[in-house]
């Protein structure tokens, strides 16, 4: 019972287009942390985009969690992304608001109370250490802190699978191995991990699979695929 | 759960990353996933009702908090809204004017100046034995110069005059609820009498009235109709331009699991907000109307010797107008939002 599998997926883009993606085949197991990397325009964000429905494939079918979800009717589709939870190079933090707003909105959305929401929220920030920051507006924070309440937001609604897609983008060395150490944390607790980068020298260091793309086909797993 | 210690310092150094890993505590216990299905149907239908209230007040207050903003579309809305309304105000006032008049429908003779006052009588007495009379009055030639002398105050240029112009007038009332073609065979039969000047059904102008009030109508339903898309135009617009600087959270809100109806839910009571709004000072405005015209018109009636009074709108008529008002800026709201929010995807 793999937490994401992808069956021959190709994506292209329009009608003219070359494939973004490439006949995709790999497995993701539960609790697993992965590495997704390639050259800029290799299809790592595209594959991402797959998993949350935010592009559907042209061919080939994607299991998540056990559901087919390239068939997904519109409707569905914002219950599925309920379940997983992504964190992007541009935060997509909402300045018009606190970090706790920002943070809490999953829940909101997912209709939790407002205890358990700010229970959640509080536990969410804690996690990544910006529990004292509650109460400030995120155009406050500096560049890893916006990521690390990115990260919160895509946490707090506890998701079985937690998509990065190049989250350590803008940031420094030193924070950005603190960022992957969060990940490495949200693992251990049994989340599946999906980390898109092209930061090679901090993945190997930390020895954990790598899913490598090329022009849109799976080149290499430094894993093999049951 | 909250940190007892000041830590901005240590944010970024081990110690805190240690500590941040016994802070991942709380996330152990339910990272199985399904946190979602763990809300039940009823935690769901009370969430549902909650984040109704929550976005219904929210969407006011922001409408109230920024009064210029909003004053425009208001204004529209409310002007729209008055023009028909006005008018409805007017025709409603002049049905019930013309249904007191029914009552009262009847025929005037005008004798000829020769006719001496016993022919006068005895062409009384002939008429009251005619179909469809119920009471006769015969105004007298002299009855009628002094009320006139009396009402108007010409009396000293009447007495220039020597001679009474004014003819003798026999006022002659059918039944209620005679029919208007047995009103004008009665007015035929009278005018064809010897003696007889002129025979004046005092309906024509009421029927003439009443073809003026249907048309009214009509006029107020097109206007009303147009108008009416005038305000879907104008709350649309406004929509627009609000979902357009709400892209950002738009996008954000689809990416965490926004449905479609969440996302809808916020612009579509700001639209219902903007018609209560306009609806308000629409009908502020028509009793303004109402209170600057109705001291005149009751002058004017009483100088017809008229009771009438022009009447406010309605409570019944006021809710309409109300509801009617809502149902406007929600409709233009929906129209917008189901045009521009789909688009926008993360
Ligand atoms: N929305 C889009 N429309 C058209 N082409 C796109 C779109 N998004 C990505 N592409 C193309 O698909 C390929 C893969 O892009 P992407 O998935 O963003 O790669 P990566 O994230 O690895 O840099 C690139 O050739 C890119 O130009
Ligand atoms: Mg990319």
């Amino acid at each position: 019972m793999s937490m994401v599998r992808f069956d021959q997926v190709s994506k292209r883009y329009g009608a003219a287009g070359k494939d973004a993606l490439n006949g995709v085949n790999f497995e993701l197991q539960r609790g697993e942390l992965a590495f997704l990397t390639g050259h800029s325009g290799a299809g790592k964000s595209t594959l991402l985009k797959l998993m949350m429905m935010m592009e559907r494939p042209t061919r080939g079918q994607i299991h998540i969690d056990d559901q087919l979800i390239n068939t997904l009717k519109p409707s569905q589709v914002p219950y599925h992304r309920r379940k997983v939870g992504v964190v992007f190079q541009n935060h997509q933090l909402l300045f018009d608001r606190s970090v706790y707003d920002n943070v809490a909105l999953p829940l909101q959305i997912a209709g939790y109370s407002p205890v358990d929401c700010a229970r959640r929220v509080r536990a969410a920030l804690d996690s990544v250490g910006l529990l004292q920051y509650e109460q400030r507006n995120p155009i406050e924070l500096s560049g890893g802190e916006q990521q690390r309440v990115g990260i919160a937001r895509a946490v707090v609604n506890k998701p079985a699978l937690l998509l990065a897609d190049e989250p350590t983008g803008n940031l420094d060395p030193e924070l950005s191995a603190e960022i992957m150490d969060l990940f490495v944390r949200f693992q251990q607790v049994g989340v599946t991990v999906l980390i898109a980068t092209h930061d090679i020298a901090l993945i190997e260091r930390m020895g954990k699979r790598r899913l490598i793309l090329d022009h849109g086909r799976m080149l290499g797993d430094t894993h093999v695929v049951a | 759960m909250s940190s007892p210690e000041p830590r901005s310092a240590g944010r970024r150094s081990s110690s805190s990353r240690k500590r941040g890993s016994q802070r991942t505590e709380p996330q152990r216990k339910g990272s199985q996933g399904a946190s979602a299905q763990s809300i039940g149907m009823l935690g769901r239908a009370s969430a549902w009702l909650g984040h109704h209230q929550l976005v219904a007040v929210e969407t006011l207050l922001k409408l109230l908090a920024q009064p210029l903003a909003s004053l425009l579309t208001w204004l529209v809305i409310a002007i729209a809204l008055t023009l028909p309304g006005a008018l409805w105000m007017a025709v409603n006032n002049l049905q019930q004017l013309s249904d007191t008049v029914q009552q009262s429908g009847r025929i005037s003779v005008y004798l000829q100046t020769s006719v001496s006052d016993a022919d006068a009588r005895a062409l009384q007495q002939q008429v009251n034995q005619l179909n469809h009379v119920e009471r006769t009055e015969l105004i007298g030639a002299d009855d009628a110069l002094q009320q006139f002398a009396a009402n108007s105050g010409f009396d000293d240029a009447l007495a220039l005059l020597g001679e009474n112009p004014l003819p003798a007038v026999l006022l002659v009332e059918p039944p209620l609820g005679t029919s208007s073609s047995d009103l004008s065979v009665l007015r035929l039969a009278l005018e064809n009498m010897a003696g007889v000047e002129e025979a004046v059904l005092d309906l024509a102008w009421l029927e003439r009235l009443k073809s003026l009030l249907a048309l009214g109508q009509r006029v107020i339903l097109v206007l009303g109709g147009l108008l009416a898309l005038a305000i879907l135009l104008v709350v649309g617009n406004t929509i627009r331009l609000a979902i357009a600087a709400r892209v950002d959270e738009i996008r954000v809100v689809k990416l965490v699991g926004g449905t479609n109806a969440w996302v809808r839910r916020p612009f579509l009571y700001t639209g219902l907000w903007y018609g209560m709004v306009g609806g308000l000072m629409s009908w502020l405005l028509l009793l303004l109307c109402w209170l600057i015209l109705q001291g005149p018109v009751g002058e004017l009636a009483s100088l017809y010797g008229s009771g009438f009074e022009l009447q406010p709108l309605s409570g019944g008529a006021s809710l309409l107008l109300l509801l009617a008002a809502m149902l406007l800026g929600w409709l233009g709201a929906w129209w917008s939002v189901s045009r521009h929010l789909d688009d926008i995807e993360p």
